[in-house]
């Protein structure tokens, strides 16, 4: 290089060329990090609750996000052990703000709006309102860790055992399902969403795909993937179309359940059943004696003033 | 344009000019090695004496000893606290220890004079600046691998002591810590890189407030790119796009957050930013010793 | 004893320093032109400010010049070579406080790219040299000023250069600090180095130069050897003792006496026919004759003449 100028000039010739080199590069970096990088999601993130910081304030803190949540997240313990559950609210939104990622501040806020709150709302009005608050935190928890089965299945969780929604919980628990580090019983709380509700059409399929995708080692052969009144896939292929065998399996079932303090899966009335008050467990409709324990049915159940079991069987219930 | 072109272009400029310099890049590149290489020595042999890093340093992993009074919450979350506060800690003393020392480097030669003894030797300007830069980068790595043994002892002693639960286990994630401080190294060597720029042509004070303007627009980056690409008003987003091309890409090095949460991170993800951050040394270093070619001392 | 080879030249070297507060620029450097012989001691010797560091620091490329130029060993000053065979010493030396003398030296000889072994021999004959043996391994900062300017020229040495560039060497210096580095600068020329030496010491200039230049204002105001420079002796002077206030008085009206003070008898050099008459009238009038000499003019007279002639109205 003869002079300092063209000296200069050939260096700044060798600049500009990295330069442009390393676009695709870094495309390349904002392409891989979504979570980092992608404009269109960060523009698209709004709180259902409009408390917490800005994005402003969130992008401020840089690199510093994880820490600012994690501080506040020891605020939330110090305030929960305080007792102000309302007060939890902005903080747990502070911190999933700050960390999306956040899987467990997440799973706290959800659970905290649709159960902790629900519960403490005095009319239905609000009970509702906290509880579809509960669903639309974890939706928005799902949105920000589609790759988190843990978070998946906490929406299915609180869908299948707060709003009694069966069958959109079991499409998370699908979801949750297909991930290679979730846990067994995802597997048959798939299947349980359509038990509960007596939905065989869903409810074979779904066995089957249980049998096929799922085993928990820590469960014996016999009963794995046994459902209602612990009788398996293979047996319920037998009786599918035996209703009042159905029904049957469910009354014993659901005496074991009440012996364990656990809810009914079902109405404990049915069309083809009595269920004998003193051991719970059925005989045919309209037994004058009970056909295990030998009490007096028809006795007992006009003691009680209930019904009669052909008034019951007239109102159609179907299986 | 598209990335691609733009990748095309570049390689063009850039095979054109070193075609045209060949005589003289490849006897300078064999002269400089060893001059950078003894540059370099001396520059961490004289910050091994200087007791200040070493204060800074024993705080720091005393802090990082420190941190271990989360009792209370459950075993995954102590994890959690453990990995981003640590993380944090090496990532902020480890930059204001690369602004403190990188903006000493050459100012401080120049009012000391110690760089005439340097210079009437035959060392070019470029040597003395690359050899400063990388004594610079040893130093800070020194630094970087005392704080995350720290770390990472800390985390495995944690670890033995921490009873597990059923349902939360403490999770070291070494491999994810020692990542993410590697990370962080990189992204401090590429701020050390402009610090030495800067110190080129300015004094130290300016240097060092230079530096934390710097640090906070390179952490800003996708908050910068995401306004430039919003912008409305054209001066504004020229603006933007000017400092978010200039700036250097420090979040691209941040994986703190990830490994704090223990989400899988592909390794592979560490390539792009290194080449991009290598590309970004390159330039920034060119430009330093192009101002420091023409600086009269 | 300087051959005829010229290893440094100077032609037209200027070097203007603008700002903002001086945009018609000051001339540090103005239209200099120098030459220096191999085996030559040069000095460039003026006041404060007259361009001498500014004109070293130029051949060193240290800064750029605005116009003019200068080779060394008949190479530009832009080529690195010539910094094999150079060896500088800076005004007030600084050198890596935190090192000793050792590792100094060591460092210096690594930017040659000496092995290891030869490193180790050059600090040892340097040490030596400049007197630093023993105290090698006091660190910079704890090493007294006469210590560090000796370090400081042992690092200028560590290539065995052919030219050596001293700026003020004995600056800051005790008069037993300025001795000793006179007395390796007298050694230096012994062994033949080709020295330029910057500095408003005279007296020591005097001792150690084969020529001197003269700036002022960045210019040469004067240039050549010291008899040149000071050129033939201008008076007699007569040391007596014994002389008294009348016979001085009488004395000091000898036609060939220019003045009488405190027993010293001056007369022109065009006076010298009536030298031995007027060493009688001495003798005559009591007075005991102690010396006879022929004084030239010291580098100081010679100096403020030089700056007098190129500023009248500054001269005083």
């Amino acid at each position: 290089m003869g002079s300092r100028k063209s000296r200069n000039l050939l260096l700044g010739m060798l600049m500009v060329g990295i330069l442009l080199m390393l676009i695709p590069v870094q495309d390349a970096i904002h392409t891989s990090r979504p979570q980092v990088f992608d404009p269109d999601r960060k523009m698209k993130r709004v709180s259902a609750i409009s408390i917490g910081p800005t994005p402003a304030v969130i992008a401020a803190l840089g690199g510093f996000r994880t820490v600012a949540a994690d501080l506040l997240w020891l605020k939330a313990e110090r305030v929960w052990d305080g007792g102000s559950w309302w007060a939890m609210l902005p903080i747990l939104d502070a911190v999933t703000q700050l960390d999306p990622q956040f899987v467990l501040a997440w799973q706290v806020y959800g659970w905290h709006a649709a159960y902790n709150l629900h519960a403490e709302s005095e009319t239905i009005v609000d009970k509702r309102y906290w509880l579809a608050t509960g669903v639309s935190i974890l939706e928005r928890a799902v949105e920000a860790n589609p790759d988190s089965w843990e978070m998946i299945f906490e929406l299915g969780w609180t869908l299948y055992d707060r709003a009694h929604e069966p069958w959109r919980a079991s499409e998370y628990f699908y979801k949750a399902d297909q991930f290679p580090g979730a846990k067994s019983y995802i597997t048959r709380l798939y299947y349980r969403c359509f038990e509960g509700v007596m939905d065989f059409d869903r409810l074979f399929p779904a066995l089957e795909y249980a049998k096929s995708h799922h085993n928990d080692p820590t469960v014996s052969d016999d009963v794995q993937h046994q459902v209602i009144v612990n009788r398996d896939y293979d047996w319920w292929m037998q009786h599918k179309d035996d209703p009042m065998e159905h029904r049957r399996q469910i009354v014993i079932e659901n005496t074991k359940r009440a012996e364990r303090s656990v809810p009914f899966y079902l109405y404990p009335d049915d069309p083809y059943w009595d269920v004998c008050p003193i051991c719970g467990l059925p005989s045919p409709k309209g037994s004058d004696v009970c056909s295990v324990c030998s009490a007096p049915l028809k006795a007992l159940s006009e003691r009680a003033g209930r019904p009669s079991s052909e008034s019951a069987a007239s109102t159609g219930d179907s299986p | 344009m598209t990335p691609q072109l733009a990748f095309l272009i570049g390689l063009f400029i850039v095979v054109v000019a070193l075609v045209l310099t060949r005589k003289q890049w490849a006897p300078a590149v064999l002269h400089a090695v060893p001059s950078v290489w003894r540059i370099a020595k001396i520059t961490v042999a004289e910050a091994r004496r200087r007791r200040v890093i070493q204060a800074v340093v024993i705080l720091v992993v005393l802090i990082l000893i420190s941190m271990t009074f989360f009792s209370y919450l459950s075993p995954q979350e102590q994890s959690r606290m453990l990995i981003s506060g640590g993380l944090a800690a090496i990532t902020v003393f480890g930059i204001l220890l690369a602004i403190f020392i990188a903006a000493f480097l050459i100012p401080q030669e120049l009012e000391d004079r110690t760089v005439y003894a340097i210079l009437a030797k035959p060392v070019r300007r470029f040597e003395f600046v690359l050899g400063k830069y990388v004594g610079a980068l040893i130093i800070l790595a020194a630094i970087v691998v005392t704080m995350t043994v720290v770390l990472v002892g800390v985390l495995l002693l944690q670890d033995s002591l921490v009873q597990d639960l059923p349902d939360s286990a403490f999770n070291p994630n070494i491999g994810g810590v020692v990542f993410a401080a590697v990370m962080s190294y990189f992204s401090i060597a590429v701020l050390t890189a402009l610090i030495v720029l800067i110190s080129t042509v300015a004094s130290t004070t300016m240097t060092i407030i230079s530096a934390f303007i710097i640090w906070a627009v390179g952490s800003l980056q996708s908050t910068i790119n995401d306004l430039a690409a919003h912008a409305e008003i054209p001066v504004t987003k020229a603006l933007l796009t000017i400092v978010y091309i200039v700036a250097p890409k420090l979040e691209n090095f941040d994986f703190r957050n990830e490994v704090s949460n223990f989400a899988p991170i592909s390794y592979m993800a560490a390539w792009n930013p290194l080449l991009q951050g290598i590309g970004y040394v390159v330039v920034v270093m060119i430009l330093a010793s192009i101002f420091f070619n023409d600086r009269q001392v | 004893m300087a051959s005829g080879e010229t290893v440094l030249q100077i032609e037209g070297l200027t070097k203007v320093y603008r700002s903002i507060f001086t945009p018609a620029g000051v001339k540090a450097v103005d239209d200099l032109d120098l030459s220096v012989r191999r085996g030559e001691t040069y000095s460039i010797v003026g006041p404060n400010g007259s361009g001498k560091t500014t004109t070293l620091k130029i051949l060193l490329g240290l800064i750029f010049p605005t116009a003019g130029t200068a080779s060394i060993f008949g190479k530009g000053i832009a080529d690195l070579s010539v910094r094999e065979q150079i060896g500088f010493l800076p005004e007030d030396a600084y050198l890596y406080d935190v090192f000793n003398g050792e590792e100094l030296l060591d460092f210096y000889a690594g930017l040659f790219g000496f092995s290891k072994r030869r490193r180790r021999e050059l600090t040892d004959e340097l040490l030596s040299l400049v007197g630093m043996q023993a105290n090698r391994k006091i660190p910079f900062r704890e090493c007294s000023k006469g210590m560090r300017q000796r370090l400081a020229l042992a690092q200028a040495l560590v290539n065995d250069p052919e030219l050596l560039i001293l700026d003020e060497p004995t600056s800051g210096l005790d008069p037993a600090g300025r001795h000793q580095m006179t007395r390796l600068i007298l050694e230096l020329k012994r062994r033949g180095k080709t020295i330029l030496l910057c500095s408003h010491f005279l007296a020591e200039v005097e001792e150690v130069c084969d020529r001197v230049g003269i700036m002022y204002r960045g210019r040469l105001v004067a240039e050549g050897t010291l008899a040149e420079l000071a050129g033939m002796p201008t008076e007699i002077v007569i040391t007596t003792s014994g002389l008294g206030g009348d016979k001085a008085k009488e004395l000091a009206g000898h036609a060939a006496v220019l003045g009488v003070e405190d027993g010293t008898v001056r007369m022109g050099r065009e006076s010298e026919g009536e030298l031995w008459s007027v060493l009688e009238e001495i003798r005559r009038a009591g007075g005991a004759i102690l010396e006879v000499s022929r004084p030239r003019p010291s580098l100081q007279d010679v100096f403020v003449r030089a700056i007098r002639q190129d500023t009248p109205e500054e001269a005083q």
